[in-house]
């Protein structure tokens, strides 16, 4: 009995060791995700739970796209734009805080050129389809057609490529020409007038040399 | 045969008081942190339906075997020792079963309810000392002495009757609602919704009171929620009153350190915060009004095995009948100053996103054309934040709702706060939602220890996320005290009845 007595303490002793120290308290890790990078202002990686972030890495373009704020800076998500590139396109038309006069998308990105966000200096518009490549359905009812956990304060709206000379048709037929725009509220391709006021993210081509081009996606656990 | 009859009884009750004491723990978890020690040897998922099951045969068992003993007497013999912890059996089992059955009835009264999961308790110690004794004075022998029957012995008539009332109880058990009788009033009639009620129709209205219990920071858990309900044609308006001893605006207030800021509180960085959050009330609406919230609790660190885990080990809302629960989510802070509940629903599993910490599961907000409240800090930290605006007026920090546009964006140079002072967490970016989360009205006023809650809704909305108010609609009501998802609960549905 007292055999017994002693196996089944030291049973008891082993499973509540075990059920402390080893039973479901599995520590809750970030997952990289496959295509996208959180990018700090200063260019520097950051792991998916991490913030706040500037730029966004696209491993599968080798792109970093601007990542909008609500802060009233120069990359404020609110802010709106007309088409315009040097002599192209229609000035000053869209909405913004950070201009005496209105607003285009050269102006966006002069200044982000300017201050060399995320250590760019090469911002653009995105081409169609590389703007349209971020189209995915929404995660949520209503959310916009984006990786909105990566893409923060986009709008439920039109958004400018750099692809111009596109023929207008219906409604836009008599002011002939415009550009491409992508709609995340649709999650469609659509040709707008110049002179519209639609929203921007803007562009940076990665070189081999740059720092970030050796980042990939990785599809391992990762501490935060 | 009597031998036979008792090692089957025998066998029925070691099974479902096991899965009965291991669900209940489970379910004891949501107040009871502590016991998420054992998280790893309790049941994940539905469990209120395997506790609702195991309590029901435990029932049944025992009002068999009171008839077994009378008729049959004594099946074995017992030294005094195991007489004595046989009634200790008795006792804890007897209360647990009664304290269990008024609970599921919502007729326990609150003083009586830690009962329930003290009778569990010394379920455990009895089982231990019955069990264990026993093993200890037979060792492998106990096995064929308590287990084994030969197939033939089996009474397999008993058995399936047993069954078959445990079935029958248990789909009784399920149906059982409350009834909130719709007062009818005519279109004409002006409703203010301001949380006031001082309408006369509203004196006129029926009127429900449902206990709820093991909500945080209430006393003792318990709040009691009165209900009543008037309806025109088109819209049904609700009137809730519970007792919250605090007027909780305080809502993961921004303190200025002399480091920095930092957000105020006591478990939010594990989404269960309890002491620094604003009072809350939600309603969920099904058309069915099955047992255990209408089997949308989940409870577990991953009731889901593919799915995140989440940061309390408490649970996850969803449902996965392919049907949606509606979810209104009134909050005195984010939402009050709106006039509205937050419109939100019970649905399939969310898909996990990489760049998000929290998962919510099935819990899912209706979608909205513009308007939102946002956290005012640039990116949460439980150790440092930046305030993402400061309110252009320094009189202005004590508002618990900072306004857009009575204030601007962070500036070093603006921040010349003193240590200690404090800054409102909530901005509203706009006055209000709009779209399909803003389909109900809803205002709340705190007075004497007792919230009011005003709300109205149309009976149809035709959203896909929404559910119809309709004769036989069934709805749950919740309370939150100073808490982030820590709230009171009740067990029967309550099903709404139209006079129209």
């Amino acid at each position: 009995m007292i055999t017994r007595a002693i196996i089944s303490v030291l049973l008891v002793a082993v499973l509540l060791y075990l059920n402390v120290n080893y039973g479901g308290h599995k520590e809750i890790v970030p997952q990289h995700h496959q295509r996208f990078t959180k990018i700090t202002a200063q260019g520097r990686q950051l792991t998916p739970w991490q913030g706040p972030w500037s730029c966004v890495l696209d491993n599968q373009l080798s792109l970093l796209w601007e990542v909008k704020t609500d802060d009233e800076s120069i990359h404020d998500g609110y802010w709106t734009y007309s088409w315009y590139d040097q002599n192209k396109g229609h000035p000053n038309f869209g909405d913004c805080y950070f201009e005496t006069a209105r607003c285009d998308t050269q102006d966006l990105i002069n200044r982000t050129n300017t201050l060399s966000l995320c250590g760019q200096t090469n911002w653009r518009l995105p081409t169609e389809s590389e703007l349209a490549s971020l189209l995915q359905s929404p995660s949520r009812p209503g959310h916009v057609y984006i990786a909105h956990d990566y893409f923060i304060n986009i709008q439920k709206g039109d958004y400018w490529s750099s692809d111009a000379n596109t023929t207008l048709s219906q409604h836009y037929e008599h002011l002939k020409f415009g550009a491409k725009a992508v709609n995340f509220h649709k999650g469609s391709v659509i040709a707008l007038p110049y002179r519209n006021a639609a929203f921007v993210i803007l562009v940076s081509d990665i070189t081999q040399t740059h720092p970030l081009s050796q980042l990939s996606s990785r599809d391992t656990p990762l501490k935060q | 045969m009597r031998r036979f009859t008792f090692i089957i009884l025998h066998y029925v009750v070691i099974l479902s008081i096991t899965a009965s004491l291991l669900s209940g723990l489970r379910i004891a978890t949501l107040n009871k942190p502590y016991l998420l020690q054992f998280s790893a040897v309790l049941p994940n998922g539905q469990v209120h339906t395997l506790h609702l099951i195991s309590g029901i045969t435990i029932l049944v068992l025992v009002c068999y075997y009171i008839f077994f003993r009378r008729r049959y007497k004594k099946v074995t013999v017992q030294s005094n020792y195991h007489k004595f912890i046989t009634y200790l059996g008795y006792l804890s089992i007897g209360s647990s079963v009664l304290s269990g059955s008024l609970l599921l009835l919502d007729w326990l009264p609150q003083q009586f309810v830690p009962v329930h999961y003290y009778s569990a308790l010394v379920m455990l110690i009895y089982l231990l000392l019955h069990s264990w004794v026993y093993i200890l004075q037979l060792g492998h022998k106990v096995l064929k002495k308590v287990f084994y029957i030969p197939l033939r012995f089996i009474p397999y008539q008993l058995t399936v009757a047993l069954t078959l009332v445990t079935c029958a109880l248990f789909y009784y058990m399920q149906s059982l609602t409350h009834t909130l009788n719709i007062t009818p009033i005519s279109s004409n009639v002006l409703m203010e919704i301001d949380g006031i009620g001082n309408e006369p129709q509203w004196q006129k209205a029926a009127s429900l009171l449902v206990d709820t219990h093991h909500g945080a920071n209430f006393y003792n858990g318990y709040t009691p929620v009165q209900i009543k309900a008037l309806s025109n044609h088109k819209e049904t308006f609700f009137l809730f009153r519970w007792a919250d001893p605090t007027q909780s605006l305080n809502h993961l207030p921004l303190i200025k350190t002399r480091s920095g800021w930092k957000v105020k509180e006591n478990g939010f960085y594990h989404f269960d915060e309890q002491s620094y959050y604003e009072d809350k009330f939600a309603v969920m609406l099904s058309d069915s009004c099955q047992f255990g919230a209408d089997g949308t609790i989940h409870l577990g660190k991953q009731p889901f095995t593919h799915h995140p885990s989440n940061w309390h080990g408490k649970g996850y809302h969803a449902s996965l009948d392919g049907r949606v629960r509606d979810l209104w989510h009134w909050k005195a802070v984010r939402t009050n100053d709106m006039v509205l509940a937050d419109d939100n629903f019970f649905g399939p599993l969310a898909v996990p996103l990489n760049g998000q910490r929290r998962y919510k599961a099935g819990y899912l907000i209706d979608s909205k054309e513009s308007g939102a409240y946002v956290m005012n800090w640039q990116w949460y930290s439980s150790h440092m934040i930046i305030p993402k605006r400061l309110p252009k007026e320094k009189s202005n920090t004590s508002e618990p709702v900072l306004d857009w546009f009575a204030s601007t964006p962070y500036q070093v140079s603006l921040d010349t706060y003193p240590v200690n002072a404090q800054l409102s967490s909530v901005l509203y970016r706009s006055n209000r939602f709009e779209g399909d989360r803003a389909d109900v009205r809803a205002k709340g006023q705190w007075q004497a220890g007792y919230w009011t809650l005003e709300l109205v809704r149309q009976n149809q909305t035709h959203s896909a996320h929404d559910i119809a108010l309709n004769n036989g609609t069934c709805i749950w009501v919740s309370a939150f005290d100073s808490s982030q998802i820590a709230h009171s609960r009740h067990q029967r549905a309550i099903k709404l009845r139209y006079s129209l």
